[in-house]
């Protein structure tokens, strides 16, 4: 089953002689269980495609679909309840609060979200992460490493259908950044999400089950041995 | 309430501050609104305790007392339920070394102007005063000769009555023959009939029957003609409003720094779906509980340093009034707290993600 879909989507900024196509007719398909890396190098187009799959900002033309609802026909409201309920966010800044603590991140998702995970659930998930200890703890007094672990438990918490990661790799070493793409197949085939990678690093595809190359806007479907081997 | 809470407990050093400016602020606006009152009760407190519906003064007194002379014969009480006549003098009253500007009234022993006596007795004779119990803070007392300014006539002091200061000077209450010997000396006669006004009591001041030459007004008018009444509450109100408007914007400014510098969390938050109305109402909350606590604790700032104060300096805190500027406060802080509310609905969620 599809959890999102694009169809011939594109996106352009400005017009004329200004006019600049962030995004070429882009067709792209992310299924339940399944990793997909989007690569790239900066200004290839990454983000704008993650922001539009993340129903962040909407295409000049296309349709962006998630779990079957056309993204395109919703206002800013109720694409916004639909990325609460739907979405989990990986964020390269990570995603999380600096004046609340790691127990308090996930009731705050609480206060504005039903049917978030149960206490049992979040206690296996922070087991999983191994940041159980860490509670207590302020972002500012966590390590880079465990702020993508806090930032992950945060993404799922919600029991979202599809993780969108943007660069989660990007502040921690290379040791560090093998356990989170590790940890993320694992979670992906454990909760059946759909997980969409975007990273520059073609080192970490290995654990992916598809790669897209993007560059100067234009997506494309490779093979992973391209880069594995 | 719970994101609004969180950032405060672990931002104490910086909601501190801002609380803190709060407290000065509340703290001033408490303490001029208690100045006001004192100023206004220094003013008005004999008349307010006259319990009287209006005074009959001459047209062209301009509604002042001291200028306004009547003949006890030019009302005969038409369209009133009681009335009486008031005779003053203002003088500088002295006993030994201590010296006070006072206002003398001149009453009727049966009118219903007549003062309470709170010590001592009414008087009885001519020369026996009331005199209004501040005159003791300084030093008078019961039995004490006092000589005037004006007169080489003497007055004794034989009782003290509460209340009772007039245009911000304190009271003797005394008989008529006595003010007209005051006024006239030995040329008095006892047979006088120059008052100053008529103070009345009615259900409706516009049945009192009064000769063309004389004016009815209510007493809070007379009152705001006192010299310089008006000007002086005026002056006090529109500083406590500016106190307000000054609130407001120092709120809004602080809150307008902290939200900006929030606005790529904010933007994090709104990317996960959570909506710019829960953020918005979070700021509301953060504001509500900043003004709450700076107007709780500049209220109790001022109360206490009004028990300290000297009975020279008059501050008299009415508490509802204090309680409504208290609400004032915070509402307007809240309202400051809209421009930020306004920014954070602007926030795009696109800002999470980076380029």
């Amino acid at each position: 089953m599809a959890i999102l879909e694009l169809k011939k989507v594109q996106k352009t900024f400005g017009s004329g002689r200004t006019k600049v196509e962030a995004m070429k007719e882009t067709n792209f398909e992310a299924q339940q269980g399944e990793l997909v890396a989007v690569i790239g190098p900066s200004g290839s187009g990454k983000s704008t495609f993650l922001s539009i799959a993340g129903g962040l900002q909407t295409p000049t033309a296309g349709e962006v679909r998630m779990n079957g609802t056309a993204l395109t026909d919703l206002k800013e409201k109720k694409r916004a309840a639909l990325r609460l309920k739907e979405v989990g966010f990986v964020l390269q800044a990570s995603n999380l609060v600096p004046y609340l603590n790691v127990g308090q991140q996930m009731q705050l998702l609480d206060k504005v979200k039903k049917g978030n995970m149960s206490k049992a659930e979040s206690e296996a998930l922070y087991q999983s992460l191994g940041i159980d200890h860490l509670l207590c703890s302020f972002p500012k007094d966590l390590s880079g490493g465990e702020r993508q672990r806090v930032a992950i438990a945060k993404a799922l918490y919600t029991n979202p259908s599809l993780i969108l990661a943007d660069e989660p790799t990007a502040s921690l070493d290379s040791d560090r950044a093998f356990e989170v793409m590790r940890m993320l197949k694992e979670i992906t085939e454990e909760k059946q999400t759909a997980t969409i990678v975007v990273t520059h690093d073609t080192r970490l595809i290995e654990d992916c089950d598809k790669v897209y190359q993007m560059t100067d806007g234009n997506m494309e479907l490779q093979e992973k041995e391209r880069y594995t081997v | 309430m719970f994101l609004a809470w969180n950032e405060i407990k672990n931002n104490k050093l910086r909601f501190t501050l801002v609380i803190g400016v709060l407290v000065l602020i509340s703290y001033l606006v408490f303490f001029l609104s208690g100045l006001a009152n004192g100023l206004e009760q220094l003013n008005r407190e004999a008349v307010d305790k006259w319990e009287a519906d209006g005074v009959i003064l001459t047209e062209e007194s301009d509604l002042r007392l001291q200028q306004s002379i009547v003949s006890a014969d030019d009302f005969d009480g038409a369209g009133v339920d009681e009335y009486t006549e008031l005779s003053q003098l203002s003088a500088i009253a002295s006993h030994g070394d201590k010296k006070e500007n006072v206002f003398i009234f001149a009453v009727d022993e049966a009118s219903f102007i007549m003062p309470n006596v709170t010590e001592g007795n009414a008087f009885a004779d001519e020369g026996e005063v009331i005199a209004d119990d501040t005159l003791k803070e300084d030093g008078f007392e019961i039995g004490d000769e006092i000589s005037l300014s004006s007169t080489e006539e003497t007055l004794e002091i034989t009782g003290f009555t509460d209340k009772a200061r007039f245009n911000a000077a304190p009271v003797l209450f005394t008989d008529l023959n006595t003010l007209e010997t005051l006024q006239y000396g030995e040329m008095a006669e006892g047979d006088n009939d120059a008052v100053n006004a008529f103070v009345i009591r009615t259900d409706n001041l516009d049945s009192v029957e009064a000769d063309e030459a004389l004016q009815v007004v209510d007493t809070e008018t007379f009152i705001e003609n006192l010299p310089g009444y008006t000007e002086q509450n005026l002056t006090l109100t529109l500083m406590i409003y500016f106190l307000f408007v000054i609130s407001a914007v120092v709120l809004a400014i602080f809150l307008y720094v902290l939200t900006i510098q929030k606005i790529s969390i904010f933007g994090v938050m709104k990317a996960q779906g959570i909506s710019s109305q829960y953020l918005a109402g979070s700021v509301v909350a953060q504001t509500f509980l900043l003004s709450l606590a700076g107007v709780m604790i500049g209220l109790v700032l001022a109360v206490v340093t009004g028990l300290f104060l000297p009975a020279a300096v008059p501050v008299a805190f009415n508490y509802i009034e204090m309680l409504v500027y208290g609400m004032i406060l915070i509402a307007v802080s809240v309202i400051g707290a809209f421009i930020s509310v306004q920014t954070i609905v602007r926030i795009d969620p696109l800002r999470a993600i980076g380029g």
